[in-house]
Parts: C-alpha cells; structure tokens; sequence
C-alpha cells in the first residue's frame, strides 16, 4: 500500500520569531519606497521579506531574497499576504518556479481586492465623512477623526496580511476568501457612494459661503459644466486640466472685467 | 507673502512628509490634501484657510485612482503651498489664488513623480546583476536610495510651491479687482465640485451603488437646505 502524500518535512524552523514578523511588517510600511516601471514594487517587497527568510539555510537564503525582489505590483496594503505567503513557501522547500508562479498569481487578486476595500471603498467613504464633517462644522476634530480612524483600519489590515499570508502559505488563497473581506468589500461600496453624495451638497455649501449671490449662481453652472466636461471626455480631460482650464479663463475674465 | 523662517521650515519639512507619505514611507494618509491643509493651517495659525484649501483638493483627489503605474498629480505638497498663498491673501483672493498655486504646484509634483519612477527604473536596471546575488546590503541600499530621492523631490516640490506662493500675491493680486478674485474663487471651486462629483460617480458605477449615491446626495441637499 502507497503510503498517503505528506507535505515535505521543512528543512527550518517555520515559526519565525515574532520580531522577525514585527520587523517585515515595519519595512512593509515603506514597500513603495522604490517604485519604478521595470520592477514596480518588486524591490520593496524583496525587502520586507527579507527578515522572515534569514533562517534558511546557506544555500537558500541568498537566491530567495533575489527572487523576492523581482516584479511585482499590488496594493501595498495588502502585500504582506505576498510577503508571508512567498517566505513560507521558500521555507517548505518549494522549488523556485513554483514560488515565482505564487507570486505571480497574486498580483491581479491581490490589487483588485486592494483597491476594492481601500482606494474605492474605506479610503473615500471616511474622507467623504470627513469633508462633511468639516462642512457641518467639525473642523479639524473631523480631520483628526479621519485619520485615527482610517489608519487604525491600515495598520490592522498590513498585519493581518501578513500573518495570514505566513500562516497559508502556498494555500494563501483561502485568505484572500475571508468573509471578513467580503463583507467589507459589500458593505464598503455602498457606504462610500451614500457619504461622498452627501458631502458633495455639504462642502459646495461649505466652500461657497463667503461667495455674492451671483457668484454662487455661477458656481452652480460651471460646476455643471465641468462635470459634464468630464463625463463626456474623461478620455482626454481630468480634474487637473479642468482646474487649469477653468482658473485661466477666470484670470483672463477677470483682468478684462474690471 | 512674507513669512517668518522658522514657518516657512515648518511648512518645508511638512510638505516633505506629506510628499513621501503619499507613496513612499508609511502611507497613512497625511498626504490627503484635508489632512495636509489642515496641518499646513496649524502650523500658520490659521486652520480655517487649511481647512479650506484642504477641502478643494479633497474634491479633486477623487478623480485619482491609484491603480498600476497610473500618473497622476500630486496634491499633498500642492495644498501646503496653496494654504501658504490663502493665509497671506484675505477671503476669496486668497481661496482663489492659493487654489492658482496649488494647481501648478500639484501640475508640477505629478510631473517629478513620473520623472522619480524613471530615474529609479534606470538605477535598479543598472544594479540589476548585484541584486541578482541576493546580498541584502545590495537591496536595502538600492530601495533606501529611493525613498531619499523621493524625500529630496517631495522637498523640491514644496520649495517650488512656496517659491510660486511668494510670487503670487504680488503678480496677480494686485492685478485683480473683488470681482476678478471671485471669478477665480469660482473656477477654482467649481472645477473641484465637478471633478470630485465625477470622480465618485466613477468609483460608484451604474451598479445598485448609484442608488445610495443618489441617496447621499439627497440626503446632502436636504441638511444644507435645513442648515440654511
């Protein structure tokens, strides 16, 4: 009888030391520091999983941190599942192609779920909080809020990232599933677009009070116009062009109206 | 704008912070324009221009997704520069003029990240067999070069912003009457109301979130009308 499949016994110690984890998590922090077009965050990452492959051996322990500074390019927030998930598996003695494939494969989730949960969900639902806060009256206690809240969020999903990513290893997938995640991803999406609507009104308002009657009836239509700009051609304008565009023809309107 | 030494280091060594924070070292968000305005009024004793000028970046910062390698401008620097230029020019000429600066300076900042990118690319390109050895030393030192020369743009950035601060109270104050600086006001907040509004409406999609978008914004009308 064919005895059944078991994993290959480690040939090091898996647990690294939780300053070894603790040291990764604080070099994630700065994953971006050498963001370029030929690597993207390939360098970065090679550095913060670094600490957590110092135990293997002579021989595998220089050829892993050069593989673990090759592309790679995610949300930097959730690069720490990479980082784990790529150590472990260099620690269970995958070969090196596999580990390469590994990482390779978690580019695409890895950034879309990124930027679904941060960039396009929490990021801006506490900043729309925050503006209309401000608007309402908050002043920096609303700004302060935003970013106690928000980096509370931050730090707690870097090191989550991590640890899940160290402790599936190969099997990271089964992280990136975390209902957790889900759910936060379903309930972020709606949140942002309810508190970024509402702040909209708010800081118009807000923004507009020192402005003479005129002035707001003229704030109302070039706002409806640049909005119209920029929904029709996104392709070529943006909120820097129409910014510029607009403020020209302002100070041109403005020297010749005396 | 004539600005004692010791502010005009505090706000450099700020916009510094905010420049790297926005990519390079720790990414908690002091490089969102609300936090960045509002610090850089803090440091000038005066945190309602920071507010201000903090909330018409805010706006723009939702036509920037910062997804791949995607370019884009630089607001953090730009809205320290702008709220130097609002604190030393009253009401709307200041909103006004300090928007002016801080779009060139925004203009300007995405333009070195661009530039930085490259520049690293060449660098990590030309190291390329040395970090093919898999010597630590090699990585750190080439990764730690990035973050100083992204510290040395992020300083130049904001240097140029404040340079740009200085020059436009007297270069275009002076040419402007009320009504001109109101105009700028406008522009300045219509074009950050428009880009913040389509901005969202591209996150949000046509999908079931357009609907609590609509909701938002109605519910948004009605508090600013029963503020009224």
């Amino acid at each position: 009888m064919t005895p059944p499949s078991v994993p290959p016994t480690p040939p090091t110690p898996l647990a690294p030391a939780r300053p070894r984890l603790a040291r990764a998590l604080l070099r994630l922090f700065a994953v971006q520091g050498s963001y370029n077009y030929e690597r993207m965050l390939g360098l970065g990452v090679g550095v913060a999983e670094e600490p957590l492959l110092r135990d293997l051996g002579d021989g595998k322990y220089r050829p892993a941190v050069a593989r673990g500074a090759h592309f790679f390019n995610a949300h930097p927030y959730l690069i720490g599942l990479a980082v784990g998930a790529a150590a472990r598996a260099e620690y269970e003695g995958a070969a090196p192609d596999q580990v390469e494939r590994l990482r390779e494969a978690l580019c695409g989730p890895l950034g879309s779920l990124g930027d679904r949960l941060v960039w396009a969900g929490g990021l801006p639902f506490l900043s729309g909080l925050a503006l209309a806060g401000v608007a309402l009256g908050a002043g920096w206690i609303a700004v302060g809020a935003f970013l106690v809240v928000f980096n509370i969020g931050h730090v707690a999903l870097r090191w989550w990232a991590l640890k899940a990513g160290w402790t599936h290893g190969r099997r990271v997938s089964v992280a990136l599933h975390n209902p957790a995640l889900q759910k936060a991803g379903a309930v972020l999406g709606p949140a942002m677009a309810f508190a970024v609507g509402a702040a909209l009104p708010l800081t118009a308002a807000y923004l507009s009070g020192p402005f003479y009657s005129w002035a707001r009836v003229a704030l109302a239509i070039v706002a409806a116009l640049g909005f119209l700009a920029l929904r029709l051609r996104g392709d070529r304008l943006n909120g820097l062009r129409l910014s510029l565009g607009l403020a020209a023809v302002a100070l041109v309107v403005g020297v010749i109206w005396q | 704008m004539i600005l004692p030494i010791e502010l005009l280091i505090a706000l450099l060594v700020w916009g510094t912070l905010v420049g790297v924070d926005l990519v390079s070292l720790p990414q908690m968000m002091i490089a969102r324009p609300l936090v960045a305005g509002t610090v850089a009024g803090a440091i000038l004793g005066d945190i309602p221009t920071g507010l201000k000028l903090g909330v018409v970046f805010e706006l723009l910062q939702y036509d920037i997704l910062p997804v791949g390698a995607v370019r884009y401008p630089e607001y953090g620097p730009a809205t320290v520069a702008a709220v130097a230029t609002a604190h030393a020019s009253a009401g709307v000429l200041g909103l006004g003029l300090g928007a002016l600066v801080g779009f060139v300076t925004g203009l300007f900042g995405g333009v070195t990240i661009n530039l930085l990118r490259r520049v690293n690319s060449r660098i990590i390109h030309a190291a390329a067999a040395q970090l093919e050895t898999g010597d630590p030393s090699v990585l750190v030192r080439v990764h730690v070069g990035g973050i100083l020369r992204d510290a040395l743009r992020a300083a130049l950035v904001t240097v140029v912003g404040l340079t740009l601060a200085w020059l436009a109270r007297p270069l275009l104050g002076s040419a402007l009457t009320v009504r001109g600086a109101m105009l700028l006001a406008v522009a300045a907040v219509a074009a950050a109301l428009a880009a913040g509004a389509a901005g969202t409406l591209r996150l949000v999609g046509r999908g079931p979130n357009l609907a609590w978008f609509a909701a938002g914004l109605g519910g948004g009308i009605a508090a600013t009308i029963w503020l009224r």
